[in-house]
């Protein structure tokens, strides 16, 4: 409840389907001995697969003889598999859908990722300030008048969408838009408030959550977790910090975050200060060494640090696409594969046969 | 569909890449003026460059430093740099409507004139570095016309095109032949020359009424010429039938504006006696009134109308 991404605003709301998170790309590693790991999960906006789409596209103009005979599952239809995923979360008495993505404009970061999807999708591309809610019902502004939106595949967190809901200083959303969303007259995708599921504290419940609502067992494991709630975690924490990773609970990208066997003792003494202050807000889990692949560096095949990141689509039905977004930390010996903080990416090929490789 | 933030953009890179193509040019024609010796032209362009509604540019000192100052000061809201960016800022916030090889080239030519050497490599050869730059823009347009479809977004974006021209154009000829300026007008063949060239005019014309450039024949051919694509009469046609077309079979009144202003200023020109061509300052004047009131209509109808109007409920 203390979770800064906690949405009380959505308590009884109703929402299509049941499917909260109709996009999601949790980010998965894999350990020394091969075995796969969930390390974080990334439900509220997750963003990346536009990457996924253009390295495919670069890897097959560049290696054309290679991708002839290697059985390569295309990943060309995810747009098309989005669009689907969105339309079948629309209202049943709008047979014909308007299906538009928000992005909060050119100067975000990952506004090429908007444009291409709007694009490749064939939806518009709309901002906050080409929305006019009016009697609960939102509409567009075009050329021709105002026009009905169904669905919008938003790309604007949840403190933004909504000025009269939410931060009210914002011009990134629309006023009013909450509301219409509440009355079920436009469906929000994904919906409001599921970045309390990217927190990092719920992250250690995730397995727990799973058996008790689905009786059964996680099928890839989580990433050994240590609360700082606990008192005698913190004092497992504090003890060991030379060997773990800590991150904020509420923060993504990289930020907020120390991994002790590469911070200086200076740094790790800051951490420690941090945690004894607030222990809540952090958790710690064991340095894992990510797996590495072989990247072109500087004209010589070099092994870089990657993780693995697979978009999962749920509206009617749930869909996997067959490809991921792989990142890679490209400074040498490096965990850290955020783009954000310099990391890079590559192209991933998920093969016919049943036989994965990176 | 099209969302009105959409048109409003490729409305206004067409105005923008249209201004900052013209300029060029005067900052080109200007620079070989300076050669000829043929201070009247320079003065000209210099008179027809700074653009009174976005600012006027400082007197430098030179023709030199006032065409390095037109085509790369970016303070200056007229100059071609800040045209360049403007378009180019537009074009992003529409990178899904426009082709990939539209934007390419605009890219390219932003590129161009943004890079860190430009400054020097526009001092060490001007004529060139404006060359590249003139042809660059006529490439843009042309995979305007051969890639994007001929739809609502490029009918927006020539809509801007054909204002801008059409408003350029009556300044030049303003600057020349208007009364307002209180000097006779221009009666020497070199100085009309020129600013036939200021209007990437000059081999059209010849064809047309052969070398013996005059005053009436000059205004005549820019003014009234139905074939050249940058006289007013044609770009008002091409406005025209733009407005039409976006007015839609079925329109309404107000939906209709500005298609009635631009059909009443496409008649006016039509129409105009020939004695105009003689005291064409009055003529000038409601070309200018009128392409801002069709340019404030588009505004109102297709971007900024008030939503009483669109609310059915």
């Amino acid at each position: 409840m203390g979770a800064a991404s906690y949405r009380r605003e959505m308590q009884g709301v109703y929402v299509p389907r049941n499917a909260y998170v109709n996009v999601s790309g949790a980010d998965l590693i894999r350990g020394d001995d091969g075995q796969f790991f969930v390390l974080e999960d990334n439900l509220r906006v997750p963003s990346g697969v536009s990457y996924m789409l253009a390295n495919r596209d670069a890897a097959k103009r560049t290696f054309p003889e290679i991708f002839r005979n290697a059985g390569v599952r295309p990943v060309e239809r995810y747009p098309d598999l989005l669009l689907a995923t969105l339309n079948s979360l629309a209202p049943e008495w709008r047979p014909d859908p308007q299906v538009v993505v928000l992005t909060p404009g050119i100067y975000n970061s990952a506004y090429f990722e908007h444009a291409c999807l709007a694009r490749l999708m064939g939806v518009p591309l709309v901002e906050g300030r080409d929305l006019v809610v009016h009697n609960n019902m939102v509409h567009m502004r075009s050329t021709g008048g105002l026009r009905q939106v169904d669905v919008i595949y938003r790309r604007v967190d949840d403190d933004f969408i909504d000025p009269l809901t939410f931060r009210r200083e914002s011009g990134l959303g629309a006023a009013g838009l909450f509301n219409a969303y509440r009355a079920g007259n436009v469906v929000i995708a994904n919906a409001p408030g599921t970045g309390v599921a990217d927190d990092k504290a719920v992250y250690a419940y995730v397995p727990t959550i799973i058996r008790y609502y689905l009786g059964e067992d996680p099928l890839i494991p989580n990433v050994k977790t240590f609360l700082c709630r606990e008192p005698a975690q913190l004092d497992h924490v504090l003890a060991n910090l030379n060997q773990l990773v800590v991150k904020a609970v509420g923060e993504s990208g990289g930020y907020g975050m120390l991994i002790g066997p590469h911070a200086t003792a200076a740094e790790r003494n800051v951490f420690a200060d941090r945690l004894r202050a607030d222990p809540a807000n952090y958790i710690a889990q064991p340095t894992i060494r990510l797996s590495t692949a072989p990247c072109l560096v500087d004209g010589q095949i070099e092994p870089r640090h990657v993780d693995l990141r697979p978009f999962v689509l749920c509206g009617q039905d749930i869909a996997v696409a067959p490809g991921a977004l792989t990142r890679v930390a490209l400074r040498r010996g490096s965990l850290v594969v955020n783009s954000s903080q310099g990391g890079g990416s590559k192209d991933t090929w998920v093969l016919a046969q049943g036989q994965t490789s990176a | 569909m099209m969302l009105a933030r959409v048109a409003d953009s490729l409305y206004w890179i067409g105005r923008y890449v249209e201004r900052a193509e013209h300029h060029s040019r005067l900052a080109d024609v200007m620079l070989i003026a300076t050669l000829d010796q043929n201070d009247t032209a320079v003065t000209v362009a210099r008179r027809a460059a700074s653009m009174e509604e976005t600012g006027t540019l400082a007197t430098p000192d030179t023709p030199f430093s006032a065409a390095h100052g037109l085509l790369l000061d970016r303070v200056h809201q007229a100059s071609v740099i800040a045209s360049l960016s403007r378009a180019r800022e537009n074009a992003r916030q529409v990178r899904d409507q426009i082709t990939s090889e539209t934007w390419e080239r605009l890219n390219l030519l932003y590129l161009r004139v943004t890079a860190a050497g430009a400054a020097r490599t526009f001092e060490k050869a001007p004529a060139a570095f404006l060359h590249g730059v003139i042809s660059d823009l006529h490439l843009f347009k042309g995979a305007v016309d051969a890639t994007m479809s001929h739809g609502q977004g490029w009918r927006f974006l020539m809509l801007g095109v054909y204002l801008e021209r059409a408003q350029l154009i009556a300044r030049l000829l303003n600057v020349c032949f208007g009364e307002s300026n209180g000097e006779s007008p221009l009666d020497d063949p070199m100085t009309q020359m020129s600013v036939l060239r200021m209007a990437c005019a000059l081999e059209p014309y010849l064809r047309v009424y052969t070398a013996e450039i005059e005053t009436r024949h000059l205004l005549e051919f820019l003014l009234f010429d139905e074939e050249f694509p940058r006289s007013i009469r044609f770009s008002t046609q091409r406005i025209l039938n733009h407005l039409t077309w976006l007015a839609g079979p079925a329109t309404t009144a107000e939906r209709s504006r500005p298609q009635r202003l631009a059909a009443r200023l496409s008649g006016r020109l039509e129409f105009a006696d020939m004695e105009e061509t003689l005291r064409p300052g009055a003529l000038l004047s409601l070309v200018a009134r009128e392409c801002a009131s069709i340019h404030e209509a588009i505004h109102e109808t297709f971007v900024r109308y008030p939503l009483e109007q669109r609310l059915t409920a």
